[in-house]
């Protein structure tokens, strides 16, 4: 065997033996993804605890009620009798909102005069008040067209007539992608992806100063014939292939057992998700070069991945983030890599809608690399000095 | 004896402090990265919602019906119109991410109308993207209800001969008045932002902390920092981060808050309160988890990976009752998970500390909880030293 693949399978070695390395590439993956995908198991909000405040208490407010019963994103666990209640029981978690039918409602609607039912939501917690909004939203309009409508009809008009008047502007909503909202579907793809970027990242950047810390960077310098060049290489195709087990993980295992994901895409999926590894491998073996200190280089990792899912524009779009924080966005491989997630993956789109995301990726790879390996060479000069590794490593 | 142990504790604090200094991990994850990071994260979400969504239109009809619907969507704050002559190319642009989907008016859309039909018109949105996708939904939906109502109130005026009092009053004959509490403009940085400063303060302290233990061990300093007992160790090391992390809290509730235009309703005394507890729990949970680590590496690289599952178990990002049952008992260990309850509404909806019992009875028995097991974990590993 060669010195190149020497050095691939010693580092597969040191990635089964040492704790830093196969907790986080194996260990963690398994128990993180699998318990993201847990989380969202019941994959939409249902049953939220909601309150009538019914003032009215007749025949219309009752069917408005029943009507609301029907929604499965409701749960009417209380009847409460004014909006002092309705406020105190939102401040104690108790609810998360609230419907109240004014006194004289049927009345009012009987008689031609407009009446106003009010909907209380705590939207400090956003997910459910909307969520809440929406199935109110729709009972009430429902509700209102259907008494438009019984009024035209009593004035003789045809029904077809009577129904293009109660409601004249139909709009019909198409829901790409994820028709029903589903936050499984969502949010564990997203989650699982920036998991991967720290994984990779977090582990990578150990792969060349950790050698100083086992004592073992005299062997790789030997080894390798003190070709930065071939440790590099190497290293990355070992860290790779344990990548693509990851990966294997996610398509195969996580994905099928959970029922998430469009298994159409997989390919297309692979493509992205080696270009992410491979930049993330170099941004590691970038900073392990920068940094003989393994704290400092963990303090530099952590530092960098952790703000990945937020900045990336996942959840809240980067269009809507102040400018410095949009470029900030851009120096993170999780962005370029979301972008083209979102059209081959969960859009399932050909490769080449994401070809400009792609680029970036490979950016990332050809300024990492060639970056890691110039840092590394003259820290792998050195090591020749044993007394060098020594000072270092005390 | 009271004596000595107040004196161990102040040791142990002034201890702690040079340990930090001499640490540059340490310094840099409770020093710098809290203020950094609340600057940081917080700036994202500094204008709290998103504005101009861009939203591909084709307009089939070229009527005064279309151009109106047109103009109130356009007008909207949350949506912004981009025109295409055909539909190919308005989805062409959301395949490419130019907009976030597309908005169609059928030719005979106001014909329909003048004769007495129903008009369809199409909206279709990229959901793999849920906030600009539900802004663009709720926005087009809101218009779309108000020029119809607008419709009914020109033939009840010119069909019927209704006055514009009269027709009024038929046009919308129930209205829905939506009072969003303690968010008005349900803007996703007023939602996410104090819940976000919140996991900040909790997880430098537990890095750090933990860190900061796991250090002891790594460097057989652990028979050193319990010399003068268990508890003494555990809050004398504590002191330090309790006053830290207390200074941070200030810090935050009144810069950073401040800066974010984020209102404080509730008790400034209350929410004291409640944060120094939250941050006494913290603290032998921190040394609990730091005590199972030898190496400060491997604890911090572990650590990087319990933020995101500890923020999205606690009920704020995802409601509690929805999460599986086995996840919310896990969650219920968390301090964060009553914490975040009753921080929230104390913050948000200006609540009192007492409208929360159950939860402020939840985070002192999770204080006690880690006191006892950070105290056996730590027992432990000094009658193995000492039997080693």
């Amino acid at each position: 065997m060669n010195r190149f693949g020497h050095i691939i399978i010693r580092e597969w070695k040191r990635i089964l033996s040492l704790k830093v390395f196969y907790l986080v590439m194996l260990v963690v993956p398994v128990l993180l993804f699998s318990f993201y995908a847990v989380i969202y198991q019941k994959e939409e909000a249902k049953h939220l605890s909601f309150a009538i405040w019914d003032d009215d208490q007749s025949p219309v407010s009752r069917q408005l009620t029943f009507l609301l019963e029907q929604r499965e994103a409701l749960n009417i666990t209380r009847r409460v009798s004014s909006e002092a209640e309705v406020e105190r029981l939102i401040q104690q978690g108790k609810i998360l909102g609230a419907i109240h039918f004014p006194v004289n409602m049927q009345k009012d609607i009987y008689s031609r005069h407009p009446v106003n039912v009010t909907l209380y939501t705590n939207a400090a917690s956003l997910v459910p008040a909307k969520m809440v909004y929406k199935a109110v939203a729709e009972v009430v309009i429902t509700g209102s067209s259907g008494v438009i409508l019984k009024k035209l009809i009593k004035t003789g008009m045809k029904a077809d007539q009577a129904m293009a008047l109660a409601n004249p502007i139909k709009l019909n909503s198409y829901q790409l992608y994820n028709a029903s909202y589903n936050y499984q579907e969502y949010l564990v793809p997203g989650l699982i992806t920036v998991g991967i970027q720290m994984i990779l990242i977090i582990s990578s950047m150990l792969a060349l100063n950790y050698e100083w810390k086992t004592e073992t960077m005299q062997e790789l310098y030997e080894l390798s014939k003190g070709s930065a060049l071939t440790v590099i290489t190497a290293k990355t195709i070992a860290h790779l292939v344990v990548s693509w087990v990851n990966f294997i993980l996610i398509a195969f295992v996580v994905f099928p057992f959970f029922d998430i994901g469009i298994s159409a895409a997989t390919g297309k999926f692979f493509v992205i998700y080696t270009l992410l590894s491979l930049a993330c491998i170099g941004i590691g073996l970038f900073i392990s070069a920068l940094f003989k200190d393994v704290m400092l280089s963990g303090d530099t990792a952590l530092f960098y991945t952790s703000p990945a899912f937020v900045f990336s524009g996942f959840t809240f779009p980067r269009w809507a983030m102040p400018w410095y924080d949009q470029y900030y966005a851009t120096i993170m491989p999780y962005t370029p890599f979301l972008d083209a997630f979102f059209k081959v993956y969960y859009m399932n789109l050909p490769l080449h809608y994401a070809q400009a995301d792609l680029n970036k990726l490979l950016l990332f790879c050809a300024v990492m690399f060639p970056t890691a390996i110039l840092l590394f060479q003259r820290q792998f000069n050195t090591s020749k000095d044993e007394k060098a590794i020594r000072a270092v490593h005390n | 004896m009271k004596k000595q142990s107040g004196q161990s504790i102040i040791k142990l604090f002034l201890r702690e402090a040079a340990l930090v200094a001499k640490d540059h991990s340490l310094l840099l994850t409770l020093l710098i990265a809290p203020l950094l990071y609340a600057f940081f994260y917080g700036s994202i979400y500094i204008n709290k919602e998103e504005q101009n969504v861009k939203l591909a239109v084709v307009d089939d009809d070229h009527s005064r019906l279309s151009r109106l619907l047109q103009q109130n969507i356009d007008n909207s704050p949350i949506v912004e119109l981009i025109h295409f002559p055909n539909l190919e190319e308005a989805k062409e642009q959301m395949y490419r991410g130019n907009c976030q989907g597309y908005f169609y008016i059928p030719k005979g859309t106001e014909s329909n109308l003048l004769t007495l039909k129903q008009s369809n018109v199409v909206l279709a949105v990229n959901a793999a993207r849920f906030l600009p996708s539900s802004d663009i939904l709720m926005n087009v939906q809101q218009i779309c209800l108000t020029i119809g109502a607008g419709v009914r109130l020109q033939y009840f005026q010119k069909s019927e001969g209704m006055s514009s009092t009269i027709a009024m009053q038929n046009v919308m004959p129930v209205n829905l008045d939506y009072r969003p509490m303690f968010n008005e403009r349900s803007s996703y940085g007023a939602f996410l932002l104090p819940g976000l400063l919140a996991l900040i303060l909790q997880q430098t302290l537990l890095i750090g902390l933990s860190e900061s233990v796991a250090g002891e061990r790594q460097h057989s300093r652990i028979g050193e920092w319990l010399r003068g007992g268990i508890s003494t160790g555990i809050w004398g090391k504590g002191l330090f981060y309790l006053f830290l992390f207390s200074a941070y809290a200030f810090f935050f509730l009144n810069v950073n808050y401040n800066l974010l235009n984020l209102p404080m309703r509730g008790n400034g005394f209350e929410l004291s309160v409640l944060l120094i507890l939250f941050i006494l729990t913290l603290i032998p949970m921190a040394q609990f988890i730091g005590s199972l680590f030898k190496s400060q590496l491997l604890c911090l690289q572990m650590m990087a990976f319990s933020t995101y599952p500890i923020f999205l178990i606690t009920g704020y990002s995802w409601p509690f009752e929805s999460l599986p049952l086995a996840v919310q008992w896990l969650s219920k260990l968390l301090p964060t998970t009553p914490f975040i309850q009753i921080y929230s509404s104390i913050v948000q909806s200006g609540a009192s500390l007492s409208a929360n019992p159950s939860a402020l009875i939840h985070l002192i028995l999770l204080w006690c909880f880690y006191s006892v097991i950070a105290y056996i974990r730590l027992n432990m590993l000094k009658k193995n030293l000492l039997s080693a």
